[in-house]
């Protein structure tokens, strides 16, 4: 008997796709009585309170001048900002030495740029040990006496250029102190594990503030009298610490992730502990927690204005303490503690796109 | 020439004769469950055997502990005269002369085919990067996937992964290869696909374990069946006398099972 020939049906267009912003609006904003009402309603609202808005924060606000009495219209001072932008953005660090703020932070960008631009193969090699160095050049720098610049000492250092440097600084060295004490977490030594879960569990448990209190004005009270270290020295460590705690977290439910195969493959082609753990495990880890990863940083950022509480200038400090000087007694708080919000949120979404990014970049693993 | 040839002959009968793996008394427990019982077995050098038995009846655990990926409490196990002891140098020393294919591939997702195979030389047996890409591609021109190096193991086919992880471990010049279950997960289409390679590698003389419900195969390359039910080894031949003259009564209602289908 002969078979039947096999005729393979041809492709076919995709259906042509219906979205689009007239449909959404009718599908989702206009589909029932009540969703008209409520849409009509939110409209109205918005009506009568973005207009008002605008004009205070733009039309009528004042954009030029130098002082208090430059702000003669109804809307936001922003001469506030301006006059003290040099505070807000690098605090009482003197003025000719501030090419090395600059300096610092360009460094910063140019490490994050580096693990993006850079091939994979070079990736490991340059990214990961300039990402490591880097709090400690942009300590030489800023402090300055020991590679022959002017000495700044930290009390001058300030505003959001702090912000963002102890943050930077404070993630970079919690990331490979995390990871240890995940890995001592989940280890079968018991000595490892519980100085892991012991400090896991204090830092997590431990409010930011209390921690900050506790380094600025206990801390010393252990140091002998005359052993004095650095209060901003005393802070990075608390943030960093704060930070392993929350890595360390976040690591642990990413090696949850992590299929018992990749472990026994690993064992079988004979690569050693530390072996499987680098190159196996733990780009898998990172892979699945970069979300985790990037949320932690963003609250540790967020976190830095907490101290404002042991008197570290920086930004909300700042604007603090501009706020009450006497040439600027007006009440300009509004737009001092917008301005605070606007440049965190700026940073903060940006670093969520840049997450976004990540994992788009890192998504080997699937088909789609 | 005559009498060197058949020196070499006489070579390569004494290597076949060398008992590579021996197993003595084997027992293992996971908490108080019983898993294996008093295995005994010893492996010659390019022997070819294949185990089967019920699900559940120790089949992985047994070969798993062949590597060191399970532990046992009571017996003993050698290795190409390595004995197996808590002691990382010997479990290296092993795990050198043995590799692994697993039912569900186990390829590292995060790095290339490449890559993937060039692990192990590389970082286990510190050869120069290039020299590891050439074993490489020379064992993914063996499995036939040579064009697929530099795709990422999501982008393979199962049966083109499961070729993946043969190449991984060839790619560590085994003396022994343990296959547990390596064409369960696979479609039916792309388990032939991994059974030739199989084969090449059988009649290449490789000493393989393998856990497989594929009879065919069994039929045409083991040397020796296992038969393993409740963690213990019942029965032991050849696939003409397994098959054929099974001596107990739980292979007979076993092959009488999987043989209806
Ligand atoms: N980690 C473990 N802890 C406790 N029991 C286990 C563990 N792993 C396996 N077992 C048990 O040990 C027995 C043997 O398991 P094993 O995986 O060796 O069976 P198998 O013969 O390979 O079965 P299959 O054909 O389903 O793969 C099973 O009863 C299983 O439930
Ligand atoms: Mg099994």
């Amino acid at each position: 008997m002969k078979a039947k020939e096999f005729k393979p049906l041809p492709a076919q267009p995709a259906p042509v796709s219906t979205i689009g912003v007239i449909p959404w609006l009718r599908n989702n904003l206009l589909s029932s009585p009540f969703n008209i009402t409520v849409t009509v309603i939110i409209v109205a609202a918005l009506l009568a309170i973005v207009p008002d808005m605008l004009d205070w924060l733009i039309f009528s606000a004042n954009w030029s001048g130098e002082t208090q009495a430059a702000c003669v219209k109804d809307g936001a001072c922003w001469v506030f900002i301006s006059a003290w932008s040099q505070q807000i953005f690098y605090g009482s660090y003197p003025d000719g030495e501030i090419w090395r703020v600059n300096l610092s932070l360009l460094l910063l960008a140019g490490v994050i740029a580096s693990s993006f631009a850079l091939p994979a193969r070079l990736r490991n090699k340059v990214s990961v040990p300039a990402y490591l160095c880097l709090p400690f050049v942009c300590l030489l720098i800023l402090d300055g006496s020991y590679i022959g610049l002017k000495e700044v000492t930290t009390d001058l250092w300030g505003g959001f250029s702090l912000n963002v440097l102890i943050a930077a600084a404070s993630i970079i060295i919690a990331f490979p102190f995390g990871f240890l004490w995940a890995l001592g977490r989940q280890s079968d030594m018991p000595f490892a594990r519980s100085v892991s879960v012991t400090c896991i569990e204090f830092f997590r448990g431990t409010p930011i503030l209390a921690l900050f209190f506790m380094g600025s004005v206990m801390l010393p009270l252990f140091f002998p009298a005359n052993v004095s270290v650095d209060k901003l020295l005393r802070v990075w460590i608390i943030l960093v610490l704060f930070m392993s705690a929350y890595m360390a977290e976040v690591f642990r439910s990413g090696f949850a992730a992590i299929p018992k195969g990749q472990y026994e493959a690993a064992d079988s082609i004979g690569l050693g502990y530390w072996q499987k753990t680098l190159l196996i495990i733990f780009p898998q880890v990172i892979k699945v927690s970069m979300p985790n990863i990037l949320a932690t940083f963003v609250m540790v950022f967020k976190n830095t204005v907490f101290l404002l509480v042991i008197a570290v200038p920086e930004m909300l400090q700042v604007i603090m303490a501009a706020l009450s000087n006497s040439n600027w007694l007006g009440g300009h708080a509004i737009e001092g503690y917008l301005f605070v919000g606007f440049i965190f949120w700026i940073c903060c979404f940006s670093m969520s796109l840049l997450a976004t990014s990540i994992e788009k970049k890192l998504d080997t693993s699937h088909k789609n | 020439m005559k009498n060197a040839a058949s020196a070499d002959q006489q070579a390569i009968q004494s290597t076949n004769d060398k008992d590579i793996i021996v197993i003595k008394d084997m027992n293992k427990w996971y908490g108080n469950f019983h898993v294996l019982k008093d295995i005994n077995l010893t492996v010659k050098k390019g022997e070819r055997i294949v185990v089967c038995g019920p699900s559940g009846s120790g089949k992985s655990t047994m070969i798993r502990c062949i590597n060191r990926l399970e532990e046992f409490q009571r017996g003993s196990l050698t290795v190409n005269d390595v004995e197996m002891i808590d002691d990382v140098k010997n479990i290296e020393a092993i795990r050198k002369e043995v590799g692994m294919v697993f039912q569900h591939f186990n390829l590292f997702p995060h790095l290339s085919i490449l890559d993937n195979l060039t692990l192990g030389p590389i970082w286990v047996q510190k050869k120069p990067k290039d020299e590891a890409e050439a074993i490489a591609m020379k064992y993914l021109e063996r499995v036939k996937i040579p064009d697929q190096a530099n795709k990422f193991p999501g982008q393979l086919s199962g049966g083109q992964q499961q070729r993946v992880a043969i190449a991984r471990s060839l790619c560590m010049s085994p003396e022994i290869m343990l296959f547990d279950e390596p064409t369960s997960a696979l479609d039916p289409e792309m388990i032939k696909e991994v059974l030739d390679v199989m084969v090449e590698l059988a009649d290449e003389g490789m000493t393989m374990i393998c856990v497989t419900h594929e009879m065919g195969f069994a039929k045409k390359v083991a040397d020796r069946v296992i038969f393993m039910d409740g963690g213990e080894i019942v029965e032991q031949n050849t696939p003409h006398e397994f098959f054929d003259h099974p001596e107990t009564d739980r292979l007979q209602l076993f092959l009488s099972q999987i043989l209806q289908h």
